[in-house]
């Protein structure tokens, strides 16, 4: 598509190997980015001992720890009242417990809370029923720290031996689609544990 | 019918610029004016169908055609009806159609600039505009395609667009600038193409070629600007810049055509760095590209990447075309750009330009590297890892305060050659006004030393900048007797270009000093404040009032109210507030700002307790920030006056290159 040039045609390889060497590693840099997915922040605890715990219960104040939960799968569900999307995933958890409570530990984890302003909550979201599983008050936030947890709410996965296996950040939520629902993504990864 | 319509006339666009690109390059290479003729046609029929396609989606948005996939993604009948229209760049569909919108306008303003004029180059220019446009026409028909009919859903929600977009009149005009800057550099980068496929690059051509920049850069300019001021509003951190990758991609284009319109200047004046010129265009359009592709493919984690898009790929083939055939054509082309002239001494205006491109650069190579080494990491080690603003900042402070001082130095020094002593001569009132501001500011607290020799060398720049401006008034006084109103006119209109340039010149001071100084000097206080009682930042105390919601159509609105109070005198009350919006999970804020000269109250809410007895707020004393905003008006002031269209004179006779040039050439020094 050129007019040809007056002489003969010269070719500057100079200009060729610069302009190669910028920008094929550019253009490799962004091929390797559509492989990964930015919002994944990766599990670096996944298929590794669960950190041991040992925090006062909310309801009593006795200590609850890991070991307690004595051969049964558990699912520790960080989260906190001021907490903008926990109290549309609480529903959803307590379902999850009342259905699977019988095979799975649920174990709620408060994150920088208060005690008193817990209790409140969870009497107006449970409208005053018992709770279907105990919330645990993270005292210095050392098991937070422990878990890597990186915002609430963040659920982690742990089977019968102690091993966490999966994780979620963000909430389950309900979504009357069921390729978005929360409760039927939370339903897969509890049998994954199974 | 809507659907069916839009498709059409997307297909109609897609065929006339693949026709008109092959004709276009097919004419150009025959110089058959027939074949101009064609490929102006074809390019008119390729504006229209575009700019008709845009008006039906705005047509389909406003009756809520809901059968119209894009209507059913964005659309919603609570929104007001400016958010309606604004939806048509909310979301990816949306807004690559936008894109058709844009580059049809400037087309149509590229073919009537060009009507009878640069025969011999608007082929090809047009040729590749056109293959830009096919690419473009070929996504919105296919892979991203808004107007795909749909059966709409009983149960959908139709929530409207994302709820960044309401938040925010700034919201509105933020992107149109950025795309509008970001289109544009299509034009100038098929007139680099048509000087390259020539190999022949005239006076007349670059003259048009940096005023087609110029335009661009405008918008880019005002976009980015706009982005940080957005940023500031709404997201309620309390600064305008975080070097967000997104951010970093509308940089980089801003970077490279700041250097082009400096070496296009060379050029002009001296017949120097052709080549380079025109390297200059083609990667700032590639950059531009890459800027979409960053947005678009969600690829990078940020605040901007709305879309999760199976359409990066095809983004990259195309930034891969670009980027080869670009080096192909340089490499084969480059030998018949030579330099017309030599280089001036060392110590010369050109020797400045030269080091201003090797800045800007540098500056772009950075900016570039450390936006991409996240993903390096990634691919290499497969470690995740951010880098974060004190990486940006540590080496843009340096490149950027080089650059601002070269821009004092640069018009201040004659082309050619220049004695040590004359430099002296030229730079001693500056560099005397500079300190003493630097000192001035020293005295009043200042202490800390990058903001300091930030002062110094903005306002060394900035005294160049004025009397670069002055003195050819003076001299016409002089010269002719003329009153001070008239000898103004005259200098501002002989050497308007050089005008714009000074006063682009005076708004990067402000900008820069007010950065330097915003940045250095915030303030910060945190806490919980129960009702009556009060949060102290420096001389101010923030008493919570109050704390109420209520409902706007599109949005729940929590506002808490503060009363300020100034040395214990009341001076105001704010009202920051978290806006939740339906489908929405997480509150955004608006903070509420008291704006002075001398600096920004910021208060931003973080959460109110429950029966509202107490609010958790974050204020911020931000030092200078207006002058931020007032300093990009001033460059974009700029910009216009350089890039206004002077009357029509014999076909640029005054710009030859290379011609002895007296000092006060209107064209001399400019943008």
């Amino acid at each position: 598509m050129s007019r040809p040039a007056a002489g003969a045609p010269k070719v500057s390889w100079p200009t060729f190997a610069v302009g190669f060497a910028l920008i094929l590693p550019l253009l490799g840099i962004l091929l390797s980015g559509l492989f990964h997915d930015p919002h994944d922040l990766g599990n670096p605890l996944e298929d590794k001992n669960a950190p041991r715990f040992s925090l006062p219960r909310l309801d009593g104040g006795e200590l609850l720890s890991l070991d307690d939960l004595s051969g049964k799968p558990a699912i520790v569900n960080f989260w906190a009242t001021w907490c903008q999307s926990c109290p549309m995933e609480h529903p959803v958890l307590e379902q999850a417990a009342a259905e699977f409570g019988d095979r799975v530990q649920f174990v709620g984890i408060a994150y920088e809370d208060k005690r008193e302003r817990l209790s409140a909550w969870l009497q107006r979201a449970n409208r005053g029923q018992p709770a279907g599983y105990p919330t645990l008050i993270d005292v210095g936030g050392k098991a937070a720290v422990a878990y890597g947890v990186y915002g609430v709410p963040e659920t982690y996965f742990i089977d019968s031996g102690g091993t966490i296996r999966a994780k979620k950040t963000g909430p389950f939520l309900a979504h009357p689609d069921p390729q978005r629902d929360g409760r039927v993504e939370l339903r897969a990864m509890i049998h994954e544990l199974l | 019918m809507n659907s069916m319509l839009g498709q059409g006339l997307i297909l109609l666009a897609l065929a006339a610029a693949a026709a008109g690109s092959i004709i276009g390059f097919a004419s150009g290479r025959s110089n058959s004016s027939a074949g101009l003729l064609w490929t102006r046609r074809l390019a008119a029929l390729f504006s229209l169908s575009l700019l008709a396609a845009n008006g039906v989606m705005v047509y389909a948005l406003l009756s809520h055609d809901f059968t119209v996939k894009y209507v059913d993604m964005v659309g919603s009948t609570s929104s007001p009806t400016y958010i309606t229209i604004v939806s048509l760049w909310s979301s990816l569909e949306g807004s690559i159609l936008f894109w058709g919108f844009i580059l049809g306008s400037y087309l149509l303003g590229f073919l009537v600039s060009t009507r009878g004029r640069h025969e011999e180059m608007t082929p090809y220019a047009l040729g590749a505009i056109l293959t830009v446009g096919t690419f473009f026409c070929f996504l919105i028909a296919g892979p991203a395609d808004p107007f795909a009919a749909v059966i709409p859903r009983a149960d959908a929600l139709h929530t409207g667009p994302n709820p960044l977009l309401q938040n925010h009149w700034l919201m509105i005009i933020h992107p149109p600038a950025l795309y509008l800057g970001y289109v544009g550099m299509t034009i100038p980068f098929g007139m680099g193409i048509a000087a390259l496929l020539r190999g022949h690059l005239g006076p007349s051509w670059m003259g048009a070629t940096r005023r087609w920049m110029l335009i661009p850069f405008g918008f880019l300019t005002a976009g980015v600007v706009l982005g940080g001021w957005w940023a500031y509003e709404v997201l309620g951190w309390g600064g305008y810049w975080a070097w967000d990758p997104v951010e970093n991609a509308s940089f980089l284009p801003w970077l490279t055509a700041a250097a082009f319109l400096h070496a296009a200047m060379l050029e002009e004046r001296r017949g120097l760095l052709k080549a380079w010129t025109i390297v200059l265009l083609l990667i700032t359009f590639a950059l531009t590209i890459l800027g979409t592709f960053m947005t678009r493919s969600g690829v990078f984690n940020s605040v901007h990447s709305f879309t999760q898009s199976a359409i990066g790929p095809t983004f990259l083939v195309f930034l891969a075309i670009v980027l080869v055939v670009s080096v192909v054509l340089v490499g084969l082309r480059m030998h018949l750009l030579e330099d017309e002239g030599q280089l001036g001494a060392p110590l010369s205006r050109d020797s400045a330009f030269v080091v201003n491109n090797m800045l800007f650069a540098g500056f772009t190579f950075v900016v570039l590297v450390g936006t991409l080494f996240p993903l390096l990491a990634e691919a290499m080690k497969d470690v995740k890892l951010s880098v974060g603003a004190p990486f940006f900042n540590q080496l843009s402070l340096p490149i950027g305060l080089c650059i601002v001082f070269l821009m004092g130095v640069g018009p201040a020094l004659p082309w050619g050659r220049a004695t040590p002593a004359e430099v002296l001569r030229v730079l001693r009132v500056p560099v005397a006004v500079g300190l003493g501001v630097a000192l001035l500011c020293a005295a009043a607290g200042m202490h800390r030393a990058w903001p300091l020799i930030t002062v110094f060398v903005a306002i060394f720049a900035a005294t160049v900048a004025v009397r670069d401006m002055v003195s050819p008034v003076q001299a016409l006084r002089r010269r002719h007797k003329l009153g001070l109103g008239v000898a103004a006119a005259l200098a501002f209109r002989r050497g308007r270009r050089r005008y714009g340039g000074q006063i682009v010149h005076l708004g990067v001071a402000l900008v820069v000093t007010s950065i330097a100084v915003s940045s250095s000097y915030q303030v910060v206080q945190e806490g919980m404040v129960e009702k009556g009682a009060s949060l102290a930042i420096n001389e101010y105390e923030l008493r919570f009032e109050e704390s109420r919601s209520f409902r706007e159509p599109h949005r729940d609105v929590l506002e808490a109210t503060f009363t300020v109070l100034k040395n214990g005198q009341e001076i105001g009350s704010l009202g920051p507030r978290l806006n939740r919006y339906s489908g929405q999970m997480n509150p955004i804020g608006t903070p509420a700002v008291l704006s002075t000269a001398k600096e920004d109250l910021y208060l931003s809410l973080m959460s109110v307790a429950e029966g509202g007895s107490a609010a958790g707020l974050r204020a911020f004393v931000n030092p200078m920030v207006s002058w931020l905003w007032v300093g990009a008006c001033v460059m974009v002031l700029g910009i216009i006056i350089a890039v206004w269209p002077a009357r029509r004179r014999a076909p640029d006779a005054s710009e030859e290159p290379g011609e002895p040039v007296p000092p006060e050439a209107p064209s001399a020094k400019a943008s």
